[in-house]
C-alpha cells in the first residue's frame, strides 16, 4: 500500500499524507485518551470512580461521546457573524496541527525537523488565540465574546514570560531546532539546572491552554462555557479537540525544552524501551501533572491572574534571563 | 521583601494543597455504583411508612383506631378496619397511603397506640405518574411474608 501511495504521489508528497494523516490520528486519539484521563483523576481525588459503564473502567466513553457530537445539529443562532463563525472551528484546528508538524517523538519520528522548530510552534499557537477571539466575536454572545476578551488578554500576558523562559534554552543549546535541543540534553536534563524556567514554563503553559486555575475564559460559574457558549455538535467537538491537543503540544514542548525529549531518564539509560515510549511517558505524566493542578486549585480572579502574571512571573522570568545568559557567556 | 515573601509562602500553601489531592487520588472511592451495588439504608433513614410484622401475631397490629388519619397534616392516609366476629377488636383490612403528599414527619409512627408503624427504607420512589405514589400498605406487607 505505501508502494502504491509513493507511486502515485511521489516519495515526498507521499510522506507529507501519511504524516497528516498520523497526526490527526493522534490528535483524535490523544484527546479521547486526555478526556477520559481528566475524568478519571478528577473523579478519583474527589473520592469517586468516574465513567465506569462503557468499556473497561469506561475507556470508550469518549468515543461514545464523539459520535454523540458527531450526529448532533450544527446550530447557528441568529445574527452571527456567519462567516468567522464557521471558520473559527477550522482556524483552531489548524494550528494545532501545524504544531504538532515539528514535535520531535523519536529520533527519526519528526515529521518535518525544521530549524526553527521552536519559533513555528509559538507562532501557530498563536492561531489558537485568533480562533477564540474569531469565535468569541463572531457568536453575538455576551458570554462568548467577554470570555475571548479575557482569553486574549490573559494569552497576551502569559505568552511574555513563556517566550522569556524558552529563550534561556534557546541561548544554552544556540539553536531552535527541536532535534538540537533533545541533542544538547543527552549529558544533562536542562530541567536539573533551570528548574525555575521549567516551573514558570509549565505555569505559563496552563495559562496558555486555558485550564484551571487560569480558565477564567472559559468559567462556567460566571461565563457559561466562555468563547464557544453557542457552537454545537462537531463545531463545539473541533474547540474540545484543540484544547487538548494544545495541552498535549505544550507538554510536548516542555518534554522537549526541559526533559531532554525521546531520551530516557539519566539513570534509565539502559533499559530497551524506544525513544517514543519514553517520550509518551514524560508528557502523560507532565498532563497528569497539569490535570492534578486543574482539580487542586480555585479559579483566579481576572486581576489576580493579571498582577500574577504582570508582577511576579515577567520580573521574574527576565531577572532569570539576565543571570543565565551571564552564566552561559561565562561557562562558554 | 513583602512580595518575595509573599510568593514563597503562596508557593508552599500551593505545594501544601497538591498535597492533600494526591493523597485523596489514593484512597478508595466511597461513591457505590448505583444499579449493579446497592447500599444498605442506615436505620435512621425514613422512607414512606410500613406496617410492622410482629412475630406473635404473624402480621400487623393496626386495629383501625384512626390516629395516624386524625394526626397526618396532609391527610394522606386512609384505613378502613372490620371485626372478624362480633365483639372481637377491630383489625385493619386496607391501610393507603398517597406519598406524593407525605412530608415524612412521623407523627403517625410516634402516636401509633400498637407501635404498628415504622419507616421502611425504601429509596427507589420515582414515578412516572401522580397516581403511582399511592402505596398500599397491606399488600406490601403481604409481600414481605
Amino acid at each position: 500500500m505505501w508502494q502504491t501511495a509513493v507511486d502515485i504521489l511521489g516519495p515526498d508528497l507521499a510522506a507529507i499524507v501519511a504524516g497528516a494523516i498520523g497526526l490527526v490520528a493522534l490528535v483524535q486519539v490523544n484527546t479521547l485518551f486526555l478526556v477520559w484521563l481528566e475524568r478519571k483523576v478528577s473523579a478519583h481525588i474527589q473520592l469517586r470512580l468516574g465513567p465506569m459503564e462503557v468499556g473497561p473502567h469506561g475507556i470508550l466513553q469518549t468515543l461514545v461521546d464523539g459520535v454523540k457530537l458527531l450526529g448532533k445539529e450544527l446550530i447557528t443562532p441568529r445574527h452571527v457573524d456567519r462567516k468567522l463563525y464557521v471558520l473559527a472551528p477550522v482556524v483552531v484546528f489548524t494550528g494545532v496541527l501545524a504544531c504538532l508538524v515539528v514535535v520531535p517523538f523519536d529520533e527519526e519520528l519528526q515529521l518535518r525537523d525544521l530549524n526553527v522548530g521552536v519559533l513555528l510552534i509559538f507562532a501557530f499557537s498563536a492561531f489558537n488565540v485568533l480562533a477564540i477571539l474569531m469565535g468569541g466575536w463572531s457568536a453575538n454572545n455576551k458570554y462568548s465574546l467577554l470570555g475571548a476578551i479575557r482569553s486574549v488578554a490573559q494569552n497576551v500576558a502569559y505568552e511574555i514570560p513563556l517566550l522569556l523562559v524558552v529563550l534561556n534554552v534557546l541561548l544554552w543549546t544556540n539553536s531552535m531546532q527541536m532535534s538540537t535541543i533533545v541533542a544538547a540534553q543527552s549529558t544533562l536534563w536542562n530541567v536539573f539546572w533551570m528548574p525555575v524556567a521549567a516551573v514558570i514554563y509549565l505555569i505559563c503553559a496552563t495559562a496558555e491552554t486555558n485550564r484551571a486555575p487560569f480558565d477564567i475564559p472559559e468559567a462556567e460559574s460566571e461565563l457559561v462555557a466562555g468563547f464557544h457558549t453557542e457552537y454545537s455538535g462537531m463545531r463545539f467537538a473541533m474547540f474540545f479537540l484543540a484544547e487538548y491537543s494544545n495541552m498535549f503540544i505544550v507538554t510536548a514542548v516542555a518534554t522537549t525544552l526541559f526533559f531532554g525529549g525521546w531520551k530516557s531518564p539519566p539513570l534509565l539509560g539502559f533499559l530497551p524501551v524506544p525513544g517514543v515510549v519514553w517520550f509518551f511517558l514524560k508528557v502523560y505524566a507532565l498532563i497528569f501533572v497539569i490535570i492534578w493542578v486543574r482539580w487542586t486549585f480555585p479559579r483566579l480572579r481576572f486581576d489576580q491572574l493579571m498582577n500574577f502574571s504582570w508582577k511576579v512571573m515577567i520580573p521574574v522570568s527576565l531577572i532569570h534571563l539576565i543571570v543565565y545568559a551571564g552564566i552561559i557567556k561565562i561557562i562558554r | 521583601m513583602g512580595l518575595v515573601r509573599e510568593v514563597i509562602l503562596g508557593s508552599w500553601s500551593l505545594i501544601t494543597g497538591m498535597g492533600v489531592t494526591i493523597r485523596r487520588y489514593g484512597r478508595r472511592a466511597i461513591t457505590t455504583q448505583y444499579p449493579r451495588k446497592r447500599l444498605e439504608m442506615s436505620p435512621g433513614y425514613r422512607g414512606h411508612i410500613e406496617l410492622v410484622r410482629f412475630e406473635e401475631l404473624g402480621s400487623h397490629n393496626c386495629v383501625a383506631c384512626g390516629t395516624c388519619v386524625r394526626f397526618c397534616p396532609t391527610h394522606v392516609i386512609k384505613v378502613q378496619g372490620e371485626k372478624p366476629r362480633a365483639r372481637a377488636p377491630k383489625r385493619a383490612t386496607l391501610y393507603f397511603i398517597d406519598f406524593s403528599h407525605c412530608s415524612l414527619c412521623g407523627l403517625c409512627v410516634a402516636n401509633c397506640p400498637t407501635r404498628t408503624l415504622k419507616f421502611s427504607t425504601e429509596y427507589e420512589m420515582a414515578h412516572a405518574c401522580r397516581w403511582e405514589g399511592v402505596v398500599d400498605l397491606m399488600q406490601r406487607l403481604e409481600e414481605s411474608a
